[in-house]
């Protein structure tokens, strides 16, 4: 079909009227080449010099060459090294939860039963919330004295006492961050996967049951590796967001207490527009998207090749 | 479970093979709805705390045990929080930001995609690289557009961009374009090129055949582009919380500056304009819920 339509257009570009019309594939496709390059790349460009030369926004208009210094900066402060870690942790673990009960979740609402209609309309709404939000209504629940989560706990019955700082002792701030975190990405895992179960075919499961299968092996054979691929999908893509995280941070526990919580996004972040310090935070910046260009590139190839095949 | 699903939505008149379980009792839907009833109140609990929090007088803010429902509800937060804290100039600033990238990262996405989708313009090295822009971290390019924006803007193009809608509206664009260029792309994809054809023999220009047959026949793709472009531009909180400090104020910045610049309790004011936030992307975000598996992935999976 595609190449009916280029021999097509080929045939009537030559008598097309203007030049504009001529050329139209690339007038059509120049904006939005030209935008990119001049907010992404170029910025980026101008960034890797921000990060050899000293830039300090008050003093001055000169800016010594300072080589690699902005760099050993950053590596000499234990605070950048905490944060990636943190950074590693925190994207794994609330990737490994929104997946474990995203699954669940698609399993319990593939079979229609009344009222699953309002039900999914309900369960996918964090996805349209803003991040910041979501930390705030976390903090909001969570932060003692008087959010009431202490409250909910104690009456449980046989809980007894509890009075759990939530946003400040560890390990309770990595937990509170990643049921925040879990609260808003779980529907995107649950949506995505259900998607995948509801497209297997039914034939399939027919011949595994004639084949003899048994309900938990037509599960474990014709299930699972069938909706591999989506699994993946779903997980490259939440993974690399989850790596970025800054928004519940900031309005959860905002990095600390102390620097514990720092993500790596935070750290970049307090280093660039609280310190000024636009050097060591560019060439950090620099550093992060390496990092995370190459697990993506990884994450990419090694992921969703089984798709291509 | 799934299986079994499966099996019964097939023949619905199953009688046959619940006989062979047993009866109407099946421990497995008793799993099932109790964990579909955890997961709902663990989503419903912190949204109605806010929403409640919102509507208490300041006296039950801060009491111990907390106070479910308000004995007199007020709205008085609403009040506070639109006029005396950013509260409408962030909403009408959030309003003309997002509706703005809108239309541009549509009109810039639309046409990039229909290029690649019917001349193959790149090819899939360009389709490429548009995509991984969606895999840019925003940290990675803040520090840099912020001095761009501040401090080399009114010298290279005669205005600054810094604490401007423009500057943000041209920041959005260019994040949102990746998603609504794939999700445009798939679309032309798929849609027969015949009738565009026709419109050429009839005498129309390319220029007329897309914006007179195309886009109107795209129209659905277009819809569902928009509200993820209008999400995510209502919704960003980092740019904004750099770029735009005081005139361009956003809403999620102006809610953020409630919680930051605390004096006193003000966590009814926060929690009333969290809900006055909320009301546009959920009514977006249900218009759609049934392309919602197309966009997240980027056309990735079929929904």
């Amino acid at each position: 079909m595609a190449t009916r339509v280029e021999t097509f257009g080929r045939r009537r570009l030559r008598a097309a009227s203007s030049s504009f019309d001529r050329h139209i594939r690339l007038w059509l496709i120049a904006p939005a080449v030209l935008i990119i390059l001049a907010l992404t790349i170029f910025p980026l460009a101008f960034s890797l010099w921000v990060s050899f030369v000293e830039f300090d926004f008050s003093v001055s208009n000169e800016h010594p060459w300072v080589g690699l210094d902005n760099f050993r900066d950053n590596w000499r402060d234990p605070v950048w090294i905490h944060s990636l870690k943190v950074t590693a942790i925190l994207a794994t673990a609330s990737v490994v939860v929104e997946l474990a009960i995203g699954f669940l979740l698609a399993l319990a609402m593939l079979r229609p039963f009344r009222g699953r209609r309002p039900l999914m309309t309900l369960f996918v709404l964090p996805l349209f919330m803003s991040p910041v939000i979501v930390g705030g209504f976390f903090d909001l629940f969570l932060r003692r004295p008087f959010g009431p989560m202490n409250w909910l706990l104690n009456q449980i019955p046989w809980m007894g006492d509890v009075s759990i700082d939530f946003t400040n002792d560890f390990p309770w701030t990595f937990i509170s961050l990643i049921i925040a975190d879990a609260w808003q990405w779980t529907p995107f895992m649950f949506v995505i996967l259900l998607a995948g179960l509801s497209s297997i075919s039914d034939e399939l499961y027919e011949a595994a049951e004639i084949d003899g299968a048994k309900p938990r092996q037509s599960f474990f054979f014709v299930t699972l590796p069938l909706l591999m691929p989506i699994v993946l999908i779903a997980l490259t893509f939440r993974f690399i967001d989850a790596a970025k995280l800054f928004d519940i941070i900031y309005s959860l526990t905002r990095g600390g207490p102390g620097t514990d919580t720092y993500t790596s996004s935070y750290y970049l972040y307090q280093q660039g527009f609280e310190f000024f310090h636009l050097g060591q935070g560019t060439a950090g910046s620099w550093m992060f998207l390496v990092f995370l260009t190459v697990i993506s590139f990884w994450l990419v190839r090694r992921l969703l090749k089984p798709l291509e095949a | 479970m799934a299986v079994e699903a499966r099996r019964l939505r097939r023949r619905p008149a199953a009688g046959a093979s619940r006989a062979v379980r047993g009866t109407k009792f099946r421990p497995g839907a008793i799993v099932r709805f109790t964990f579909i009833a955890i997961y709902l109140a663990f989503l419903l609990v912190p949204l109605y705390w806010a929403a409640v929090t919102s509507i208490k007088p300041q006296d039950d803010l801060l009491v111990d045990p907390p106070v479910w429902w308000p004995a007199d509800p007020t709205s008085v937060h609403y009040d506070t929080a639109l006029n005396s804290f950013n509260g409408w100039k962030g909403l009408k600033n959030s309003l003309i930001i997002a509706s703005s990238t809108t239309v541009l990262a549509l009109l810039i996405g639309t046409s990039a995609a229909y290029s690649m989708a019917r001349f193959r313009t790149g090819g899939k090295h360009l389709a490429f690289w548009f995509l991984s822009q969606r895999l840019m971290p925003p940290v990675a390019v803040i520090i840099p557009v912020f001095l761009l924006y501040s401090r080399y803007s009114s010298e290279w193009l005669g205005f600054s961009l810094i604490d401007t809608r423009t500057g943000l509206v041209l920041l959005y664009t260019v994040f949102a374009l990746p998603f609504t260029i794939w999700m445009m792309y798939a679309y032309f994809r798929q849609m027969p090129p015949q009738l565009e054809e026709a419109a050429l023999v009839d005498g129309c220009s390319r220029f007329q055949a897309l914006w007179k047959v195309a886009w109107p026949l795209a129209t659905p793709g277009l819809i569902s582009a928009a509200a993820f472009a209008f999400i995510f531009s209502w919704t960003e909180f980092l740019f904004a919380q750099v770029l735009a400090k005081d005139h361009a104020v956003t809403l999620p910045v102006a809610l953020a500056g409630i919680v930051a610049g605390f004096q006193g309790n003000q966590y009814g004011e926060a929690s009333a304009l969290t809900m006055v936030s909320l009301v546009p992307a959920l009514f977006l975000g249900i218009l759609v819920q049934r392309h919602l598996v197309r966009g997240l992935t980027l056309g990735a999976v079929q929904g």
